[in-house]
């Protein structure tokens, strides 16, 4: 009886999920083990060759570099700012400690567009600091940081800072406050406390950080192309672009390379840090 | 927790760790304010301090046609995509919460995966899927929508599930309240925060959404997001984009509100 | 018979939680089933509910099989060791509940209502939330919101457990007087044997999902059919004997009558309560003992001892405040009256044999 009340509780929603999250992403998968075709969705045979070329061709070569090299970047920026801040953050008292990171909420509510279109209000060539620093004679030519891959940076960082603060203030907030007394009734002091004692125990909140800001980084085309333009393509703009050229294969391989790129920086996010062997759960 | 207390601390941490994380709160929260106080320009351009407040870009929104049917649709969508997300995330919470094994943790995965998984993948898969199947714009977009919005009512009424005591319904039962009775006058009851908030917060990401609507939405059916973003593009930054993005930000205030109250309201009265 | 399992087994793959279970409830009765926990009382419990389906066997209620029936369509309610209050309902609307399942109209509702609340004492609570009320209160409502059906059992689940010693006490009187008014046949599951004693008509000890031994509570407490039921109701005094006439046995070095004949050469257990144990200066009759430890417990004093039989303990009512004859490490010979030794089997009887026993015995 229970079981059979589980059952259709669950199938309508798994149906709903395997319809259209599962079912669709096979078929995409399958579509990119084709050709490109002129006049259907997708050429006759099998060929893996959509994704030799990715892996050969010098100019998905150069944008997957920087795709790389701009991840990394965003990561790093955002581990170091976002530990410093979770730190701060979870040291408060708790009434000011949910204030703070509901006020860290609130912008990950708002769309991506806006926030995206914020930084060009700011960055632009006629934006607030170039106008502002104009004025105060600190530079005398426009600001030129717009369309630049700093502009995606700087943009891309401060959207996915919270999803990093959040995840470590958390894991902070959790540690019981006697791991670190016992650390330094053993003679630990406060530094040592905190390389051997805390940032262990906060590894999953860590891990779960990064591997939020390394998978929304990669899918972030509306502000890669807002802050970066033309000349700073990532691997998510080609993915676009070959929608925009009806070259479905192409775009589908180029999805699963992103995806390929996400699992695997995942497994090494995991296996770095190994969150599990704090937390039961990541 | 250790707290990071004076005392504890590595010398010069005192200054540094506050003046990092206010920065950081800065450059987070600085470019949303920027776009609210630029759809209050009065000037055809933006100039930051402005000269004056005006309402004339709100105005202008609503006066452009496919500004308004976008933020028609997007609430249409917002509505009907959270309502749905809800429905099915409350189902999939109710048949997995007391589920324990390998199965059970795969799908729970599942209903989570669409909060880390690239969505302009999904996107593109499901704008595919909608060529070779033939599914219309508003259709397609509603379910795309209910996808990316159900791991978050999911997770909220997996959390209020959690913590809820099947005894109650065991009591239901024990009074002569059959499984429908039961649900709807004891569990749905007790529960209801979570599904309250799991809603708003499908609704809001909706409203949001950027990634799968990029690829779904067709001409004359756009979503607000989509139309900021295909402005900000081919047209340059205008003002009018502010007022559609701050009446954004505005919405979402007042749903944070919402939840507060509506969610503070169930509370009290459970207590 | 209101409740009656026949042949009722409830396996969990491997576990077996019930074993072919046969019992038989008369209509009023106060009947409780008692063990250590993982005994299968609480499943027996479910059984009866329809929370748990049996693996083989029948349930029948007021004579209508329910084996098949869900929950909500058996005439039964249940107080919950959580109590398991609606928070989201006011007490009046949690004590109503099962009435307004019933399709009770809202007249008789309200006077129903605050007829159970009266019964209970909790007049001018009803517009409470269960949140508002202490633990005592709550229980009580949860009794009011079972009673107000008017079922054919009320069953509870280790309803006490969740308060404290005093409030337990207290409790424990309000409902046996409430059960004996409204004359509602109650199945009462406990882990706690006083529990078990002061409330019911009848307890049935349970262990490894079987009933070990069926009867009054006096019966249970005076002739414990097994070494089980002696040591889990009370404290017991083992020993073994052998039978040297059909009314003498011996018992290590000492020779005593047997109140109950037995086949001579035959090898018994005998199970003497501390309370019935007397001591003597050594050499009277009985089993010489040392007192290893004296024990004060205010109304009795406890003194162990050890004997070739092995150790023995024994209560000493403090009848008058002068301080105990007895000092450690003194020689004393340790007696009983012969009816106080109950003879035990080594298999769990059927309970009707030991309700036949009792009869025999004039108990």
């Amino acid at each position: 009886m229970r079981k059979l009340a589980g059952l259709a509780l669950l199938l309508p929603p798994l149906l709903v999920f395997l319809g259209f999250f599962v079912g669709p992403l096979l078929y995409l998968f399958y579509v990119s083990l084709h050709a490109s075709s002129q006049s259907e969705l997708y050429g006759a045979g099998f060929t893996a060759a959509n994704y030799a070329a990715i892996l050969t061709d010098p100019f998905y070569r150069r944008i997957l570099e920087r795709t790389l090299a701009t991840t990394l970047e965003i990561l790093g920026l955002s581990l170091v700012i976002g530990y410093a801040a979770a730190f701060t953050i979870a040291g408060l008292p708790p009434r000011r400690r949910l204030f703070c990171l509901v006020l860290l909420l609130f912008p990950l509510m708002v769309s991506n567009v806006v926030r995206a279109y914020g930084w060009v209000a700011l960055l632009g060539r006629r934006g607030v600091l170039s106008t502002a620093l104009r004025d105060a004679g600190i530079i005398d030519r426009p600001l030129t940081i717009l369309y630049t891959t700093d502009a995606v940076v700087i943009g891309l960082l401060t959207i996915l800072l919270p999803y990093m603060i959040i995840s470590i203030a958390n894991a902070l907030a959790s540690i019981d406050r006697a791991y670190g007394e016992a650390a330094q009734a053993l003679g630990a002091g406060p530094v040592r406390r905190f390389l051997h004692v805390t940032l262990p125990l906060s590894s999953p909140g860590i891990a779960s950080g990064m591997l939020l800001v390394f998978l929304l980084t990669l899918s972030a085309y509306v502000t890669v192309t807002l802050l970066g333009g033309p000349q700073s393509k990532m691997l998510v703009s080609l993915v676009y672009d070959g929608v925009v050229a009806f070259d479905w294969p192409r775009a589908a391989a180029l999805a699963f390379t992103l995806l390929a790129a996400a699992l695997l920086a995942a497994a090494i996010i995991l296996a770095a840090l190994r969150p599990r062997r704090v937390a039961g759960r990541g | 927790m250790m707290k990071p207390g004076k005392r504890g601390r590595a010398p010069g941490a005192a200054l540094v760790l506050p003046a990092i994380t206010i920065l950081a709160y800065l450059v987070i929260i600085g470019p949303i304010a920027i776009v609210v106080i630029a759809a209050f320009s009065p000037t055809e351009f933006f100039v930051f301090p402005p000269p004056g407040l005006s309402l004339r870009w709100f105005v202008e929104f609503f006066r452009l046609d496919n500004m308004r049917s976008a933020f028609a649709l997007s609430l249409e969508l917002a509505l009907s995509a959270a309502s749905l997300a809800t429905i099915l995330a409350s189902m999939a919470a109710l048949a997995l919460v007391r589920r324990r094994g390998a199965l059970a943790g795969v799908l729970q995965g599942l209903f989570l995966a669409p909060l880390v998984f690239p969505t302009i993948i999904l996107g593109l898969a499901l704008l595919l899927f909608y060529k070779t199947v033939g599914v219309g714009i508003l259709p397609g977009l509603v379910l795309a929508h209910v996808l990316v919005g159900t791991p978050y009512c999911f997770r909220s009424v997996l959390t209020s599930l959690q913590s809820f005591d099947f005894t109650l319904e065991e009591a239901g039962q024990s009074l002569g309240a059959g499984p429908f009775r039961t649900f709807f006058l004891v569990t749905l009851p007790v529960i209801w925060p979570g599904v309250v908030s799991g809603w708003f917060f499908a609704f809001i990401v909706s409203f949001g959404e950027l990634n799968t609507a990029l690829f779904l939405t067709g001409p004359g059916e756009t979503t607000l997001p989509i139309e900021i973003f295909s402005y900000l593009q081919f047209q340059g930054s205008q003002l009018v984009i502010a007022a559609a993005s701050a009446l954004q930000v505005g919405l979402i205030l007042v749903l944070i509100l919402a939840i507060e109250r509506l969610v503070g309201l169930a509370r009290l009265a459970r207590s | 018979m209101d409740v009656c399992l026949a042949g009722v087994r409830k396996s969990y793959g491997a576990v077996l939680a019930v074993r072919d279970l046969d019992l038989a409830i008369a209509r009023g009765v106060f009947f409780s089933l008692l063990g250590p926990s993982g005994c299968g009382k609480t499943t027996t419990l479910r059984l009866i509910a329809g929370f748990e389906l049996p693996s083989a066997g029948t349930v029948r209620i007021r004579g209508r099989d329910v084996t098949a029936v869900p929950p909500y369509r058996r005439d039964f309610s249940m107080v919950f060791q959580s109590f398991a209050l609606f928070p989201h309902l006011s007490v009046a609307d949690n004590v109503a509940f099962g009435l307004r399942m019933r399709r009770i109209g809202r007249a008789e509702r309200a006077l129903r209502v605050a007829e159970a609340l009266r019964l209970v004492k909790l007049d001018g609570f009803a517009e409470r939330y269960p949140k508002q009320l202490s633990g005592g209160q709550q229980q009580r409502v949860a009794l009011a919101r079972a009673i107000i059906v008017r079922p054919a059992v009320l069953l509870l689940d280790e309803p006490l457990g969740a308060l404290d010693k005093a409030l337990r006490e207290e409790m424990q009187v309000e409902l046996r007087q409430l059960q004996r008014t409204l004359g509602i046949t109650t199945v009462f599951v406990t882990h706690d044997q006083e529990e078990a004693l002061t409330l019911s008509d009848e307890v049935a000890v349970m262990r490894d999902g079987v009933i070990e031994q069926r009867g009054a509570p006096r019966t249970l407490y005076e002739r414990p059919a097994t070494e089980f039921v002696a040591g889990f109701l009370g404290a017991s005094n083992f020993f073994d004997a052998s039978v040297l006439a059909p009314d003498l046995v011996a018992i290590g070095p000492v020779r005593l009558p047997l109140a109950v004949p037995a086949p001579v050469g035959a090898a018994l257990r005998l199970a003497v309560r501390p309370e019935k144990v007397r001591l003597a200066a050594a050499g009277g009759d009985g089993l010489p003992a040392r007192i290893r430890e004296i024990v004060y417990r205010g109304a009795t004093t406890q003194i162990f001892l050890d004997s070739p039989c092995g150790p023995i303990s024994a209560y000493i009512q403090n009848a008058s405040p002068e301080t105990a004859a007895w000092t450690i490490g003194d020689e004393v010979a340790c007696a009983w009256a012969p009816e106080s030794a109950v003879v035990l089997h080594s298999t769990p009887s059927r309970h009707k044999d030991t309700e036949q026993e009792a009869r025999a015995e004039g108990e």
